[in-house]
């Protein structure tokens, strides 16, 4: 037993999330064509608009739909399948917290390559100023509310279907996952209506933005993805969490360095034990990065799956030298 | 003579032609080419889901439909209620309701999911109301069959209106989807009727676009029918002729034939199509103790169809934009970046002074 974690925990991490990242990516942009569903309620974004491929579909689409009834609607039985919906995607959600967008989400995957070319092409990658950060962290929860209340106005027949659904008219997911597949439907203007040109010329806007900032930025969009703002509600009931032990962090910043979201708190927090952050994609590249015995640690139903050690810092740092 | 006869169509045009029927091939054969004198302009009955008056066009609320139709009606807290209504005439947009017909009997039989392949007869329409109604309390394809009999001189004339309503909701579980969409869509018993063929991968939320192909399949007693004339009627009234193969089948290719000025587009506009088949066939035998020396045969089905995408979405604008944003924020990126670079500057210090 004791063997068996001390090789996780010396594991050489980045090339273990690469392919495990891959696999993901793989399975929910083609899944589809091996017949695999897992449902509408998953908490990444598993793009609905690829429609051969997908092995599932982002929850935010459907919760939209359903938002999008007409308001006597969603006080009858009808109404009931929100909450269903909601419960299924908890029950997805609590099983790997956060660690969907670290690991799993394609979107999150393909930032990830983004950054990979960019250090392939020694530019040098951009920071944000604490000041800047701030800011940037309140713009998922304001992403979040509107991808909620507009649904709820176009029911009530305060604006045009058009706008629906209204976040993935403008998430790049839509845009791109299903280019993979061949599909490049969605890299078009729809001029049916104003709102549906406005809606599609942000789409294709934002959709540039991404592969622009994921390009500079590590983790671009995962700064404001309301998917984010959605786990971080539920993020207590997680079974799986990342934890702190301050006493035995020395307060190196090692962990802040290699953080992709710049999560200061992860150097400076030692009196919090949860320290998940709303965030933090749960990569866990700060564990892998952490030189202090047990300082940072990765529990699944509170049994420790993946620590910080001195061995593992060692040879994850000694990677291709030799010893 | 049940009420439901009322809802019997009005003369239909006669015959100059006759057509032979043969069973033992497995495939019914209407010969006789293409006799002038059968031209389709008798009354037709066919089964809509929105009234005359009420025309159809822009999209409404409610769910699944002939072919994704709306209007869907019903408490909601129940089953979804489709009504559809008996029309006579065969433009979409102009034709009325159905006469009543004394001399006609009508048969209507509803054959639901999960139900028993030879249908059932649907409950007569409510008293003052002139649509039929039945509930759909199971994911998958209802097809309401509406035949009316009756003799026209020696010559029996059945008509057959057909309505294909789909019932598919986000509940249902993947069993009950792939049972309903594997189960037959065919009447066995049904003397004439016309199949829309499924597209290659279609799917449940499939919209059949302008522009596209379209085949449909006569069937006469559940196997193909042979040189069956078929018409295409278009929302607008244009109408296309062809006359069936082997396999019973016919394809014809939407045409566009929505022209609104652009502040008046819908892309969601809900164009409503006509498909009439006739054959006819030298058969003998008595209806209502009347001798009849002649068959003729119409089916009828009615469906959807929405502008193309290609009408309304641009590549060009959206790729031209995409690259335009891709370059403007490079470029920003790239100013920003030099503009905080600070060029060395090597700093002397004159220790004389």
């Amino acid at each position: 037993m004791r063997s068996i974690r001390d090789a996780v925990n010396q594991v050489h991490f980045n090339r273990f999330r690469f392919w495990f990242q891959l696999a993901a990516f793989v399975l929910f942009v083609y899944g589809g064509y091996l017949a695999i569903d897992l449902g509408s309620r998953l908490p990444f974004f598993s793009c609905g608009y690829n429609q051969e491929g997908r092995a599932g579909v982002c929850y935010l689409l459907p919760l939209q739909h359903q938002l999008g009834r007409p308001w006597p609607m969603l006080f009858t039985a009808a109404g009931l399948s929100i909450l269903t919906g909601l419960g299924i995607f908890v029950l997805w959600f609590i099983f790997l917290n956060k660690g969907w967008c670290g690991f799993v989400c394609p979107l999150g995957t393909l930032q990830d390559w983004l950054t990979a070319l960019r250090r392939g092409l020694g530019i040098r990658y951009a920071k944000y100023s604490h000041g800047q950060f701030k800011q940037m962290t309140k713009v998922k929860y304001v992403l979040l509310a509107l991808t909620l209340l507009i649904p709820l106005g176009i029911g009530g027949g305060l604006w045009s279907h058009d706008l629906s659904p209204p976040f993935c008219l403008i998430c790049p997911a839509r845009m791109i996952l299903p280019a993979f597949t061949g599909d490049f439907s969605q890299f078009t203007i729809d001029f049916s209506s104003k709102t549906a040109v406005v809606m599609t010329a942000l789409g294709m806007m934002v959709t540039a933005l991404f592969v622009v900032g994921s390009f500079v930025k590590k983790r671009f969009f995962c700064f404001i993805c309301p998917m984010s703002a959605l786990h971080y509600l539920f993020s207590k009931l997680a079974l799986f969490r990342l934890k702190k032990d301050g006493d035995k962090c020395t307060r190196c910043g090692d962990c802040y360095r290699v953080c992709d979201l710049e999560i200061k708190e992860i150097a400076d927090e030692v009196g919090k034990r949860d320290i998940m952050t709303d965030d933090c994609t749960l990569c866990l590249k700060c564990v892998a990065s952490c030189p202090e015995e047990g300082a940072l640690k990765a529990t699944f139903a509170g049994i420790t799956i993946f620590e910080s050690t001195e061995a593992g810092f060692v040879r994850r740092m000694n990677k291709g030298h030799q010893p | 003579m049940s009420r439901l006869g009322l809802y019997a169509a009005a003369l239909m045009a006669l015959l100059s032609t006759t057509v032979h029927c043969q069973d033992s091939g497995g495939t019914h054969r209407a010969e006789g080419g293409r006799p002038t004198g059968m031209a389709m302009r008798g009354n037709v009955l066919w089964l809509a889901d929105s009234p005359p008056a009420r025309g159809d066009g822009p999209p409404r609320s409610g769910m699944g439909g002939m072919g994704g139709m709306g209007g869907m009606g019903g408490d909601r807290s129940g089953p979804p209620v489709k009504r559809l209504w008996l029309r006579a005439g065969a433009d979409p947009q102009k034709s009325g309701f159905a006469r009543e017909d004394t001399e006609a009997t009508v048969d209507m039989t509803l054959v639901t999911p999960q139900g028993k392949p030879e249908g059932e007869p649907l409950p007569p329409a409510e008293e003052g109301k002139k649509n039929l109604s039945f509930e759909m309390p199971t994911q998958g394809y209802y097809r309401l069959y509406h035949t009316t009999r009756k003799l026209q001189g020696d010559t029996l004339a059945i008509a057959v209106a057909k309505a294909e309503v789909t019932n598919f909701s986000h509940g249902a579980t993947e069993e009950e989807r792939s049972v309903a969409l594997t189960a037959p869509r065919v009447l066995e018993a049904a003397p004439i009727e016309i199949v829309r063929e499924k597209n290659p991968g279609e799917k449940l939320s499939f919209q059949l676009k302008s522009g596209e192909e379209q085949a449909f399949v006569v069937l006469q007693k559940g196997l193909p029918l042979l040189g069956a004339r078929v018409r295409f009627v278009s929302h607008d009234g244009w109408t296309k002729e062809a006359v069936s193969d082997e396999q019973g089948r016919v394809s014809f290719q939407i045409v566009r034939d929505y022209f609104p000025s652009w502040d008046d587009f819908q892309k969601r506009f809900k164009a409503t199509y006509l498909v009439i088949a006739e054959a006819s066939a030298a058969e003998s035998g008595r209806f209502k103790d009347q001798p009849y020396t002649n068959v003729r045969y119409q089916a009828t089905l009615g469906g959807t169809y929405y502008p193309s995408p290609d009408d309304y979405r641009s590549y060009a604008w959206g790729l031209g934009l995409g690259f335009a944003f891709l370059l403007f924020c490079g470029t920003a990126v790239y100013l920003y970046r030099r503009r905080r670079v600070k060029p060395f500057q090597e700093v002397r210090f004159d220790e004389k002074h």
